[in-house]
């Protein structure tokens, strides 16, 4: 495919309702990174998915493409919207390294285009309203060349392999808590929601990096979990501020044609620019983007597209020590716009203050450090897809399994996922449930159980000799941790 | 015996009815004996000093009754009370009073230690027994001597009267053989100021003498009298009160010093002296203008400063006299009764009431000075609130009239018609009289008296609250209130040695241990009254808390402390004086109370607090259809009435969790519901998960919850139902073989296998079935789907 060794992936997202003239093939790029590839490479890269999506649609109408695997390249599909994609090529190498799971990157392509909904709407809107799509591609540029800054190590994108094996992308890490600490948390829970008087509001609560509670369903509690993590919590806060300089350097960020005033969709304009968060003397996490802007035109407060609310939120993020607490508005209750927020965030202080210290202490008091999760001889992932919500062993644990055991592990869950896709076709209303064991090159047991669409992964290293010794090493770790969730019945 | 003559009276008919608003009724009040500007002053002030807690009497019930008529009715009874009788008033007397007024009797006493209305005639003594409630019947009577009756005091055990001759003289008589035999001293250099009899266990009578105490022993089968003690001192007048023990004798010039004893065997080292009202007069403070009262176990002196027209309140411990505060006064003349640990102070001549509830450190009244009202018996409430007027004809005297007495703790007598009255509070107007809900049930959890209607009252209030949609914060607090005082009982009902324990230690004062070996006998006649027992039992337990309360707040023993156990043996005859009796027995020889009170303590607790099953049913569950228009409010509610029940250490209804989840799942919110049973804010039970499950209809999470939570609880059979009705009959029979499920049929897991129509799963089925139940392959089912399987081939 003539893609210059060592550039790494590209990530590209197209329409194809558009520019279907000959000639006017560019129309169809919404966006392409790396931005300085060129034209002609681009359109290449394009018209090969194209061309391939549009023979596989003949075997297969209703499922689309996911993965072409030519000898130097994969190249990872996913249809964002009707006639949107967005494909992500990564290079092959003899290193056995650059192991990837399909699933793990169309996992990125889904949570950046998610993430982009939540703050522009889906894409097919925008291109609605601009039919010249110069609103799309801008928005799309700065936004996924900020999600990508994540990934960029040097020059090159950084993916996950396969020693990222024991993460879930897409779900939620939830914290666990007493009953007592949960009933507190609902207090305050209530409190925020009656942040506007008559209209309810909404929240999530993170401790940390973990959710504490959410009001709102699964969908979007990933997606606003998902850019709390990366954006908004303590952690992720504090770490752009180590790494300043170097991230600096990494983003190449085009400046904007800011247009956002010229076709009166205010909304944030970079909200996942790390540089222009951060959290104020009064505790609340703001964005600057004072510069060139005529204040009032932006309100300071992102403004959220939900999938099953009706309305757009507003987004307000509260910030005491370990607790994030992302409060959300309706836009159509808030009339005057900065003024409700102000009016939002003063509620807030006056009424739930208390409520936030003392949750913060009980859950800090409560909260058994980074290691919490881990239970000894075991290194495992769990993911409930019905909630969008996981645990896995702490990273720190899961990077003393050896390389074999990684990728064995990597190898059964591509073979899960196909067979929970296959399973998926057949009966889409009856959870199938599997179990493999596997017997690794270094003695160690890799296992994988779906039961009743729950599912449970781990590699156990120091095992036995024999089978009996993985299924009782599983069926103790259910009852255990999962309620009995996995025990054999 | 004697009649008691029902002759007509002479109809005198000066009742204060009137109907809203307040200002109205206190003028009326005070048209009888106009004080000028009394009234106004007395607004004026109560405004100023911002102490006006309940407010808006007019407003309140009201809003209480509007709207919500279905479900909110408090009760018939309250109903009575708040909605149709237009009259204000948070204290009432009970019609019809005890009549006492017979003729040729000499006087009217009162022995507060055996509560007995006693009337001397020329040859007899005739006396009602107050307690537990005003007799109806005609009054005992004894014979004694012809001779002039200055007092009469039964003894403790009522086997001896005493009776006051002169001022030099005391009779005593033994009732059993009729013996007499006198005290007296000598004319020229002491007066008699009065006695009383002692559950001392040295001392078993206590003359008060201008020149000091003499104490004294009586031995009943001598019917003699022995000196045991005497102490020498100056005294001007004393005031006793059997229910705190306490002796106070005043001395001095303006008889401003003063000395407190307590038992007469210990000088409790107390000398006060009172605020003095102007500079040069030298006005002589009178046996009238101070008071002592019990409430919550404490003892309290109120003392009249006329000139400043206010009350000083001192708190007597046992080493100080603490000055607590001053409340105003609106009249010249006042009096004082302690209702159910309430102080009422009667402003005489304003003819209003004004009522304090000094448990905390406020001094705020607690209601607006209203009047008295007569009421009758709450049962023909309705009818007689139309002819009230007729009510109070049939009392020929005026409130507050002259004859009026008020008689320790919560008695009037009014001599002169000869009618005797218990006061009580008006629970339901004090508590539909200020919109502060928490505090309302604060003070209602602390009432002892009419705990049926406290409960009512307490679930109506809290039900209202919710129906007004109050902020939650409020609401939050309301119950807090209720289930704390819940818990605290429990606690108190499973752990009472404990805290008798802990009150041993802090005790360890100089008091002599006492055993009265009458205790027991006194103790028998405890059954006969067994709603006062239940009585005991409350106020032990919150006695004990606030005694806690105080030590932890003053270094000074509290004076109640020293009381010991010495006062068994009247027991059986005073409800409300074992009230603040109790603290002391806790402190001392509790044996006794300990076996009486133990059993009755489960029912007890059951019929006074409010358990989190009855605020479920009798606020939730009432409340939830009202509240279907807002649910989110409703679940609010839950969630902090789950909070207050956990932190109180207690279990909510799983009923509760059922409503809670429809509730959620009524507006969509089946995410948090996931959220709730997995963080186990909905504790799992088997009424929950099905309740999951048919809500999972909609929301196959919500139904996949459920039967988790039946896997979860063992709950086998209905964990194999579900999974066979969701299709996973394979599964369903490994977990049937696992835990031996045998009562589902074979025949629905074959149904389902067949539905499938998998000839394979069929057939597996089918042997499992052969295999495993013995007896399966001579039923008809074998036959049949035999059949079936062998088509499908």
């Amino acid at each position: 495919m003539g893609l210059s060794s060592g550039d790494g992936a590209q990530l590209c997202v197209f329409d194809l309702r558009r520019g279907q003239q000959e000639g006017q093939e560019l129309d169809k790029i919404l966006f392409f990174h790396p931005a300085d590839c060129p034209i002609l490479l681009q359109l290449s890269v394009i018209g090969l998915c194209e061309g391939i999506i549009t023979f596989s649609r003949i075997f297969s109408p209703d499922d689309d493409c996911e993965v072409i695997e030519s000898e130097n390249h994969s190249h990872v599909f996913y249809q964002a919207e009707a006639d949107i994609w967005m494909v992500l090529v990564v290079e092959k190498n003899k290193d056995s390294e650059l192991t990837w799971r399909c699933g793990a990157l169309q996992g990125i392509l889904k949570e950046v285009h998610s993430l982009f909904t939540m703050f522009y709407g889906p894409i097919r809107t925008l291109l609605d309203r601009q039919p010249s799509a110069e609103l799309a591609r801008g928005h799309l540029r700065t936004f996924v060349t900020d999600y990508l800054s994540d990934f960029s190590a040097g020059k090159k994108l950084q993916l996950p392999t396969f020693r990222d094996c024991l993460k879930e992308r897409g779900t939620v890490q939830m914290l666990t808590i007493s009953r007592e600490v949960a009933l507190e948390i609902q207090s305050l829970t209530t409190v925020l929601g009656s942040c506007l008087g008559n209209v309810m509001c909404q929240s999530l609560v993170l401790f940390g990096d973990l959710l504490v509670s959410t009001t709102l369903p699964p969908d979007d509690t990933l997606n606003l979990y998902t850019y709390a993590v990366l954006r908004l919590t303590p952690h992720a806060l504090s770490s752009y501020a180590n790494s300043w300089s170097y991230l600096r350097k990494g983003t190449s960020v085009h400046s904007v044609p800011t247009s956002s005033s010229s076709n009166g969709t205010a909304s944030v304009e970079r909200p996942l620019q790390r540089e222009k968060l951060y959290k104020g003397k009064d505790g609340f996490v703001t964005a600057d983007f004072a510069t060139s802007e005529i204040r009032g035109a932006v309100p300071s407060a992102p403004i959220l597209w939900f999938r099953q609310a009706e309305d757009r939120m507003h987004l307000c993020v509260y910030q005491h020590k370990n607790i994030t607490i992302l409060l959300l508005t309706p836009a159509s209750s808030l009339i005057n716009g900065d003024e409700g927020i102000t009016h939002v965030k003063r509620h807030l202080l006056e009424h739930a203050s208390q409520n936030i210290v003392t949750v913060e202490q009980k859950l800090s008091r409560g909260w058994g450090g980074e290691n919490a999760y881990h239970v000894g001889g075991y290194r495992y992932l769990l993911v409930d897809p019905d909630r969008k919500v996981s645990r896995a062993s702490p990273p720190g644990k899961v990077t003393t399994l050896s390389k074999d055991s990684l990728l064995s592990l990597n190898r059964q869950r591509e073979e899960i996922d196909l067979e929970k896709s296959r399973a998926g076709r057949s009966d889409s209303c009856h959870d199938k449930d599997f179990e493999i064991c596997i017997r690794a090159k270094n003695n160690s047991w890799v296992i994988a159980k779906v039961t009743r669409g729950r599912e449970l992964y781990m590699a156990l290293e120091k095992g036995g000799e024999t089978l009996l010794y993985a299924s009782t090493a599983v069926e103790k770790f259910s009852n255990r941790y999962c309620e009995g969730a996995f025990s054999t019945d | 015996m004697l009649q008691l003559p029902r002759a007509p009276r002479p109809i005198h008919l000066r009742l204060m009815v009137c109907t809203p608003p307040t200002p109205r009724a206190l003028r009326l009040a005070f048209q009888q004996t106009p004080p000028p500007n009394a009234l106004a002053e007395c607004s004026r002030v109560l405004k100023k000093s911002g102490q006006m807690k309940l407010l808006h009497r007019e407003k309140e019930p009201a809003s209480v009754f509007e709207g919500n008529r279905k479900n909110v009715l408090l009760s018939g009874k309250m109903q009575g009370g708040l909605g149709s009788v237009g009259t204000l008033s948070h204290a009432y007397v009970q019609h019809p009073p005890l009549r006492c007024d017979i003729p040729d009797i000499r006087g009217i006493f009162y022995d507060d230690a055996n509560k007995f209305l006693i009337a001397p005639t020329a040859d007899r003594i005739l006396y009602w027994k107050i307690t537990p409630s005003t007799p109806a019947g005609p009054p005992n009577s004894d014979p004694i001597n012809d001779g002039p009756v200055l007092s009469v005091r039964y003894s403790l055990d009522q086997k001896a009267i005493g009776i006051q001759r002169s001022n030099h003289e005391v009779e005593f008589r033994n009732r059993e053989t009729g013996e007499t035999c006198n005290k007296k001293w000598r004319v020229d250099s002491e007066t008699l100021l009065g006695f009383f009899w002692t559950d001392c266990p040295t001392y078993d009578v206590i003359f008060v003498k201008t020149s000091g105490l003499d104490l004294l022993a009586y031995e009943p089968q001598s019917n003699a009298l022995r000196l045991v003690d005497s102490k020498k001192f100056n005294v001007s007048w004393y005031l006793y009160t059997h229910e705190s023990r306490l002796i106070v004798l005043a001395s001095g010039m303006q008889c401003t010093l003063f000395t407190g004893y307590q038992w007469g065997c210990q000088i409790a080292k107390v000398e006060m002296t009172v605020s003095k009202s102007e500079a040069n007069s030298k006005p002589v403070l009178a046996a009238d203008d101070v008071h002592i009262v019990t409430v919550y176990g404490r003892i309290y002196c109120l003392q009249l400063d006329r000139v400043s027209m206010t009350l000083n309140m001192y708190r007597f411990y046992r080493d100080a006299v603490v000055h607590q505060g001053t409340l105003p006064t609106y009249s010249s003349r006042i009096a004082v009764s302690a209702v159910d640990n309430i102080i009422m102070v009667h402003q005489i001549d304003a003819k209003v009431v004004i009522l304090y509830d000094i448990f905390m450190d406020s001094y705020a009244p607690i209601s607006a000075p209203l009047p008295l009202l007569v009421r009758r018996l709450p049962s023909n409430n309705r009818q007689a609130t139309q002819s009230s007027d007729n009510q109070s004809s049939a009392y020929g005297g005026t409130l507050y009239g002259e004859g009026w007495n008020f008689l320790n703790p919560d008695l009037v007598c009014d001599v002169e018609n000869g009618l005797l009255w218990k006061l009580h509070l008006d629970l339901e107007a004090i508590a539909a009289s200020t919109s502060d809900a928490p505090s309302v049930l604060e003070f209602l959890q602390r009432r002892k008296s009419d705990l049926s209607m406290v409960k009512t009252l307490s679930l109506a209030i809290v039900r209202t609250v919710i129906l007004e949609r109050r902020p939650i914060t409020m609401v939050a607090k309301a119950m807090d209130v209720v289930l704390d005082s819940y818990s605290r009982l429990m606690k108190m009902g499973s752990d009472l040695p404990g805290v008798r324990r802990t009150s041993e230690q802090n005790l360890q004062s100089g008091v002599q241990p006492v055993v009265n070996p009458d205790s027991s006998s006194g103790d028998g006649n405890r059954p006969v009254q067994s709603n006062s027992g239940v009585e005991h039992g409350i106020a032990n337990h919150t006695a004990n808390v606030d005694r806690t309360l105080l030590n932890t707040s003053s270094d000074s023993d509290d004076i109640t402390n020293a009381s010991g156990g010495a006062n068994q043996e009247m027991s059986g005859l005073q409800a409300s004086d074992v009230a603040e009796r109790k603290p002391l027995v806790v402190g001392k020889d509790s044996r006794p109370l300990a076996s009486g009170t133990s059993m009755q303590h489960g029912t007890h607790v059951a019929n006074v607090a409010v358990s989190p099953s009855e605020m479920f049913e009798s606020v939730f569950v009432l409340v939830e259809d009202e509240m279907m228009g807002d649910p989110a409010y409703l679940v609010s509610i839950i969630m902090e009435f789950l909070r207050s029940v956990s932190k109180a250490g207690l279990k909510a209804p799983p009923n509760l969790y059922v409503m809670t989840t429809t509730l959620l799942a009524h507006s969509n919110r089946y995410p948090e519901i996931m959220l709730f049973v997995s963080n186990k804010i909905l504790e799992p039970s088997k009424e929950l998960a099905m309740q999951l499950m048919e809500l999972g209809r909609q929301n196959s999470p919500t139904r996949k919850l459920g039967v988790d939570m039946l896997r979860e609880r063992g709950l086998h059979q209905d964990y194999v139902s579900a999974l066979l009705q969701d299709g996973y009959y394979l599964e369903a029979l490994r977990y049937a073989r696992k835990y031996k499920v045998i009562t589902v049929p074979p025949a629905l897991f074959l149904e389902e296998a067949v539905a499938t129509n998998s000839a394979k799963n069929l057939a597996a089925v089918l042997s499992f079935f052969t295999e495993f139940v013995p007896t399966f392959k001579t039923t008809s089912d074998y036959a049949r789907y035999r059949h079936i399987l062998s088509e499908m081939i």
